[in-house]
């Protein structure tokens, strides 16, 4: 490695920033969480460069990372406050920080609801653009549990919002309501 | 001994030239999915589109400070 590569990396992990906290963001329910994790995942990457295979799929890599960190965070909160079943994280709801403007309110909620995996898998292929293939790396599963964790998360989400009753469906509930009224 | 629920090699199939509905891992049609799937993208969209806190920035101009020069660091 050689310090005249310093720079592309340095864009090339900023370029990597937004990817990564769209699915912190959509992983961790709330922005401020997110970024610690996003933060965590940059220092990690960087420590571990080494390890890091030159010309294979940086944006995977770091999902790795950051999936990881999410779940061994995730890990050690659920016995922190004694929660075997997952109940509080069941509860948890999406808080923005302060200034940031998030909508879509009533799909997100319903993301927020799905388990861990199935949300996991449904981001990586659904909204981040990685294939079954890359997905299951990053999940560290196979691609067969992929598929079948993307269309019970897409059953669930379709049941909670309930996308076969209505026909004209937009962004969100708000802009239904908005067209009727 | 019915093997339907628990036979996770039909899972496995990616069932995407035929239109029939595997009765051990019911689909939704492809409208729903369609819509559940464009939902999710414009949410995505969305928060691609939120700037890059400065912190981030900060983060990787530090590394680039640090390893300014010299290439060894790592």
């Amino acid at each position: 490695m050689s310090s005249e590569a310093e720079p592309d990396l340095r864009e090339a992990l900023l370029a990597a920033v937004p990817g990564l906290r769209a699915f912190a963001i959509s992983l961790a329910g709330q922005v401020d969480r997110a970024d610690d994790l996003v933060q965590d995942t940059l220092l990690r990457a960087l420590s571990n460069l080494h390890r890091f295979e030159q010309g294979t799929n940086l944006n995977a890599w770091l999902f790795t990372i950051l999936r990881n960190l999410f779940h061994s965070e995730y890990r050690k909160r659920r016995r922190e406050i004694e929660d075997p079943d997952g109940s509080y994280v069941g509860r948890l709801k999406v808080h923005p920080a302060q200034g940031v403007h998030l909508d879509f309110e009533d799909f997100r909620s319903a993301l927020a609801e799905l388990p861990d995996d199935q949300r996991e898998a449904l981001l990586l292929i659904g909204a981040s653009g990685f294939s079954y293939e890359e997905a299951a790396q990053i999940c560290g599963c196979a691609v067969g549990t992929i598929k079948s964790r993307v269309n019970r998360a897409r059953q669930r989400l379709a049941g909670m919002l309930k996308v076969d009753d209505v026909e004209d469906l937009g962004p969100d509930s708000m802009t239904r309501a908005a067209l009727q009224g | 001994m019915t093997v339907d629920k628990g036979n996770k090699l039909a899972r496995v199939v990616h069932d995407s030239s035929s239109g029939r509905k595997l009765a051990t891992d019911p689909k939704l049609d492809s409208s729903s999915q369609k819509r559940i799937g464009d939902q999710l993208r414009a949410m995505y969209d969305e928060l691609m589109q939120q700037p890059v806190p400065d912190r981030f920035k900060e983060l990787l101009d530090q590394l680039e400070k640090k390893n300014g020069g010299k290439g060894a660091a790592q």
